[in-house]
Formats: C-alpha cells, sequence, structure tokens
C-alpha cells in the first residue's frame, strides 16, 4: 500500500491525527493550543477533500467517496470550523482547563460524521453513527457544575443511546434477509419486498428518526439546545441532522428506484407532523435557543418533505436546503452567543433594542432570522420554494400547502425577535461587544446567507449534480 | 429450535427492553432497558448468523457489544455526575428544562 492510495481519505486522516494530537497534548499539559490546532486540522481536513478523486473505493470497496460523500463532509467540517470560532471565545473554566477534551470529542464527531456518509457497509454504519454519537453526550454535559448541563446530556443520552439500539436492531433484520452487510444488497431485498426486510427497514427510520429530531422523536433536542454550550449546539442543530439524512439516502434512496416509493406515506407524515409540532411549539418560547431548537425541528420537517418526494430534485433541494439551513441557524446561534456573553442571558428580553445599540449585529441577525424563515431573497426562500417545487412534481398538494401555511407562523415568531430588536427601546445605551472570532465566524454565515440568495444558481447545479449521481 | 424461535425470544428481550426504558423512573433502570434492547440485537444477529452459515453476523455482534460497553460506562458516567449534583438519580426530579 503506498502512500498515494490514502490520498482518497486524506481529511479522515487529518481529522484522526487533529484527534489524537490534541488530546496528547492536554495530557501534558498544553491546553492552549488545542483550539487553534483543532482549526488549523479543520482547515486542512476541508482543503484535503477538495484532492478527493470523486467515486474513489478504497478498503476492500467498502469504503467509497462519491459525490455524495464529499459534499456532506465538506458540510461537517466547515460548520465544525464556524462552530469552533464561536467556543474560542468561550470564557467558562471548563474551556480552560479542559479544552483539549473539547477539541478531542469535536474533531472524533466529525470524523464519525465522515465515515458513516462513506460508509458502505452496515457495521461501518453503525460504528460511523456511534463514533459521531457518542462525542456529542460528551460535549452536551461539557459545562459539568452547571446544574442544567448534565441533565441535558442524560436526557440526550438515553434518547441518543436507544435509539442507537432501535437502529441496530434493524439492521439486524436487513442483515438477517440479505446475509450480507453490504448496503449494495438493500435495493434487491427491498423490492422483493420481505416483512423481516420491511420491519427492519421501518426500525432503521424510526431510529434515524430519532437522531434527526423529526416528530414524535423530537423532545430531547430544545432541552439539549438549551443547556449545552452555544456554539456546540449551533453545530450540532446541522452536521449530525445532515450525517442522519444522509443515511436515510443511502438506505432508503440509493439505487433502490421505485420501491422506494413504498416509504413516501410514512416520510410525508413524518414530514407534516414534523413541520406542524416544530413551528406551533416555537412560537410561546421565551429562551431564544429553545425557540431555535423548535425551529429547528421545523425546518427538519421541510427537508423531509424533500426526502418523501423520493426523486432527484427532492433530494437535491434537501441538499440545498441542508447548506441554506446550515449559514442562517449557526449565523443566528452565533449571535445568541454573542448577546448571551455580553448580556448573560439567553432570553428574548435581551434582544430589546439592539438595533440602536448595534445595528450591524442585529441587521445581521435580522437577516438570518428572515433567511429561516424563508423571505425572499435570502437563502432560505429559495431553499423552501426549490422544496416545495420538488414536492409538487410528485403530487404533495395537501402538505406543500400546510408547509406554506406553516411558514407564516414561523415568520411571526421570527419576527418577534425582530420587533423587540428593532421597535422596543433599549435597557441600556452602549453596543454590544463582539469578539473577533465571532465576528468573522458572523460574516461567514452572512456571506453564505445573502450570496444563496443572490446567486442559488451555482449551489443548486451542484445539489443537483450530487443527487443525480444517486439515481444512476 | 428453528430460527422463528431466536428471533420471538430476541424480540420478547427487545420489548422487555423497551417497556423498561419507557416506564422506568429511574434512570439506571432505563439504562438497563437499553441493555435489554442491545442484547436483543446481539441474539438477533448471532441467530441469523448461524442460519445462513456466515460469520458476519457474529462480527457485527462483536462491534455491538464493544459499543454497548462504551455506552453503558458514559452512560453511568453522567448519571454519577448528575448524583453528585442534584443528590437524585429519578427522571421525574430533572425538570430544569421544560417548555
Amino acid at each position: 500500500m503506498s502512500l498515494g492510495s490514502l490520498i482518497p481519505v486524506g481529511p479522515e486522516l487529518l481529522l484522526f491525527t487533529t484527534a489524537v494530537v490534541v488530546i496528547l497534548l492536554g495530557a501534558f499539559g498544553a491546553r492552549r493550543a488545542a483550539g487553534p490546532l483543532t482549526m488549523v486540522g479543520f482547515v486542512a481536513a476541508f482543503a484535503a477533500t477538495f484532492f478527493i478523486p470523486e467515486g474513489a473505493f478504497v478498503f476492500n470497496d467498502q469504503y467509497e467517496q462519491d459525490a455524495l460523500a464529499i459534499f456532506a463532509k465538506q458540510l461537517f467540517i466547515g460548520s465544525a470550523a464556524i462552530s469552533l470560532l464561536g467556543s474560542m471565545t468561550m470564557t467558562h473554566r471548563a474551556f480552560r482547563d479542559r479544552s483539549a477534551e473539547y477539541h478531542f470529542a469535536l474533531a472524533v464527531s466529525v470524523l464519525g460524521m465522515s465515515v458513516l456518509v462513506s460508509a458502505r457497509e452496515l457495521i461501518l454504519l453503525f460504528v460511523g453513527f456511534e463514533l459521531m454519537s457518542i462525542p456529542l453526550f460528551l460535549l452536551t454535559g461539557f459545562i459539568k457544575r452547571d446544574p442544567v448541563a448534565p441533565e441535558a446530556a442524560l436526557k440526550f443520552f438515553l434518547v441518543g443511546t436507544a435509539s442507537s439500539a432501535i437502529i441496530v436492531y434493524g439492521m439486524s433484520f436487513v442483515y438477517g434477509v440479505t446475509g450480507t452487510t453490504t448496503i449494495d444488497a438493500i435495493p434487491q431485498a427491498l423490492a422483493a419486498g420481505h416483512p423481516l426486510m420491511m420491519l427492519g427497514m421501518a426500525l432503521l427510520l424510526a431510529g434515524i428518526g430519532f437522531k434527526i429530531a423529526a416528530f414524535p422523536f423530537h423532545m430531547w433536542a430544545p432541552d439539549t439546545y438549551e443547556a449545552a454550550t452555544t456554539p456546540f449546539v449551533a453545530w450540532l442543530s446541522v452536521a449530525p441532522k445532515a450525517a442522519g439524512f444522509v443515511a436515510l439516502i443511502r438506505l432508503f434512496v440509493e439505487g433502490v428506484g421505485e420501491a422506494s416509493l413504498f416509504w413516501m406515506p410514512a416520510v410525508s407524515v413524518l414530514a407534516g407532523m414534523t413541520m406542524v409540532i416544530g413551528n406551533l411549539m416555537a412560537i410561546p418560547q421565551q429562551n431564544i435557543k429553545r425557540m431555535l431548537a423548535y425551529s429547528g425541528i421545523a425546518h427538519i420537517g421541510y427537508m423531509l418533505l424533500g426526502l418523501a418526494a423520493f426523486s432527484t430534485s427532492g433530494i437535491a433541494m434537501m441538499l440545498f436546503y441542508l447548506v441554506a439551513y446550515m449559514f442562517g441557524n449557526m449565523g443566528a446561534f452565533l449571535v445568541v452567543e454573542t448577546i448571551a456573553q455580553s448580556e448573560k442571558s439567553e432570553g428574548m428580553e435581551a434582544y430589546r433594542g439592539l438595533a440602536q445599540r448595534s445595528p450591524l449585529l442585529a441587521l445581521s441577525m435580522l437577516i438570518f432570522l428572515l433567511s429561516l424563515g424563508g423571505i425572499p431573497f435570502v437563502a432560505g426562500f429559495w431553499a423552501k420554494l426549490y422544496i416545495f417545487w420538488a414536492a409538487i412534481e410528485r403530487g404533495m398538494y395537501g402538505l406543500v400547502f400546510l408547509g406554506a401555511l406553516l411558514t407564516v407562523v414561523a415568520l411571526y415568531y421570527y419576527l418577534l425577535v425582530a420587533r423587540r430588536m428593532y421597535i422596543e427601546a433599549p435597557d441600556k445605551p452602549e453596543p454590544v461587544p463582539v469578539s473577533a472570532p465571532l465576528r468573522f465566524g458572523i460574516l461567514i454565515c452572512l456571506v453564505g446567507v445573502v450570496g444563496m440568495g443572490a446567486y442559488p444558481g451555482p449551489w443548486v447545479t451542484l445539489a443537483q449534480r450530487v443527487a443525480s449521481t444517486l439515481f444512476s | 429450535m428453528g430460527l422463528e424461535a431466536y428471533l420471538t425470544l430476541a424480540a420478547i428481550v427487545f420489548c422487555i427492553g423497551m417497556f423498561g426504558v419507557i416506564t422506568r423512573r429511574n434512570t439506571i433502570g432505563i439504562l438497563l432497558g437499553i441493555e435489554l434492547m442491545l442484547n436483543a440485537v446481539n441474539i438477533n444477529l448471532v441467530a441469523f448468523s448461524r442460519y445462513h452459515g456466515d460469520v458476519t453476523g457474529m462480527v457485527f455482534t462483536v462491534f455491538t457489544i464493544c459499543i454497548t460497553v462504551t455506552e453503558a460506562a458514559l452512560g453511568l458516567a453522567i448519571v454519577i455526575l448528575l448524583f453528585r449534583i442534584r443528590r437524585t438519580v429519578m427522571a421525574d426530579h430533572l425538570d430544569l428544562l421544560k417548555g
């Protein structure tokens, strides 16, 4: 095995190296270096994804770097880097004393996602899933002296492991019917429609539904989001969800063809319920992170709608939506972190009169919220429009109507925040200080949201190219 | 005994585990329920492995066991941490987060 044959797994190797180096440095006392070093590792891994030869198979063809895997990896590593910009500004004692552990867990989780999206094998898929999930539980309870963080970690852990058990129980049936653990055997077995196979796949759908926080498995999300550190939550609300969606695509869509339409009713119901519950529960929230958590659940519903179409355009638009959601949601969470650092509050009242205190910060928050709400000419508008379009192609008029109606509801609670920022008078006059890394992170998200809104074309082309490889 | 017997046993164990996860108020009890669910998976995998005469299922079992152990370790660590801070392991008392 020559060194050149490792190029296709370059990002994974870099992530692994980063994790090992960071935890070793931490053990020898160089904790300060952990953050910058992880950042360097992530940037290098992100760059390395552009050198992967597309369609490369490694490790006895059990590991595939196709267009979808590369796309997903760029999303994971990119969002982790943005989250890192936020966590660099954390001044809590835990970040001073155990910085190496935090960054180690983050890097390992990204590694797990990267493995997950490339796996052509059920065992590897499951190991990837766990490698992704276990550090997430740890990171949720990272501020361990906090009264609520361990509670959130425990809730997240119990839901997460129970869902893992359901996923692996489903996998055992898939293995039982196909007699092999390669994913390539699934389309044929799905077409044959053995009852045990259907049971297995239904369990997989339910288990992954837990991970992406779809209704009725969404209850862990608001608690976890409220208690965990905000930069981590910004990433948690995007990357693991994206990984779950890619796993769903791998199992239910790739190569399956018309047989996947069998799942359309189930996924449609899931999508509809998730949109309704997410949007309605977001309205009364007084903590902005809980509000964003429920709105995030609603967005998962919209993405499930794209998946429910089970078509090239449906999957493509779901991927587009993921990127738009990443920029909008992470941006909003970074602003929340900025406000929390200066006001020591995550309540809605902290946003009172923000436009008079820090006009630029308020404007960025407004743009992020409008993008999440789907107002024209920011990223989220195109994302919603394209998703509805793909759903209409499959004749899902009822769900599209419901989704459009709920967009108005969503605008209501997003604009509640805007009203506090723009109409209400501030409690104090001085501007909110924004530290340099946070400013940079917010700027990246802003460029993403506005750029995708002004020029959605290149992103659509990319998403369509990625999705079309799944149906050939 | 045929494959069905093993699958039924696994299904019963899985359901007992899930029942425990849903009804238990003690978080240690919930953890035990999750362990039962994961062990039902192992029964399933080994039964299928024997049925197909294929070792892959047993390899899968080894992986599941390792991951189960990791999860149990982490879960107990979180429960201990929580007990130190809140002096309770009952799920009903964990109500600082809601809404």
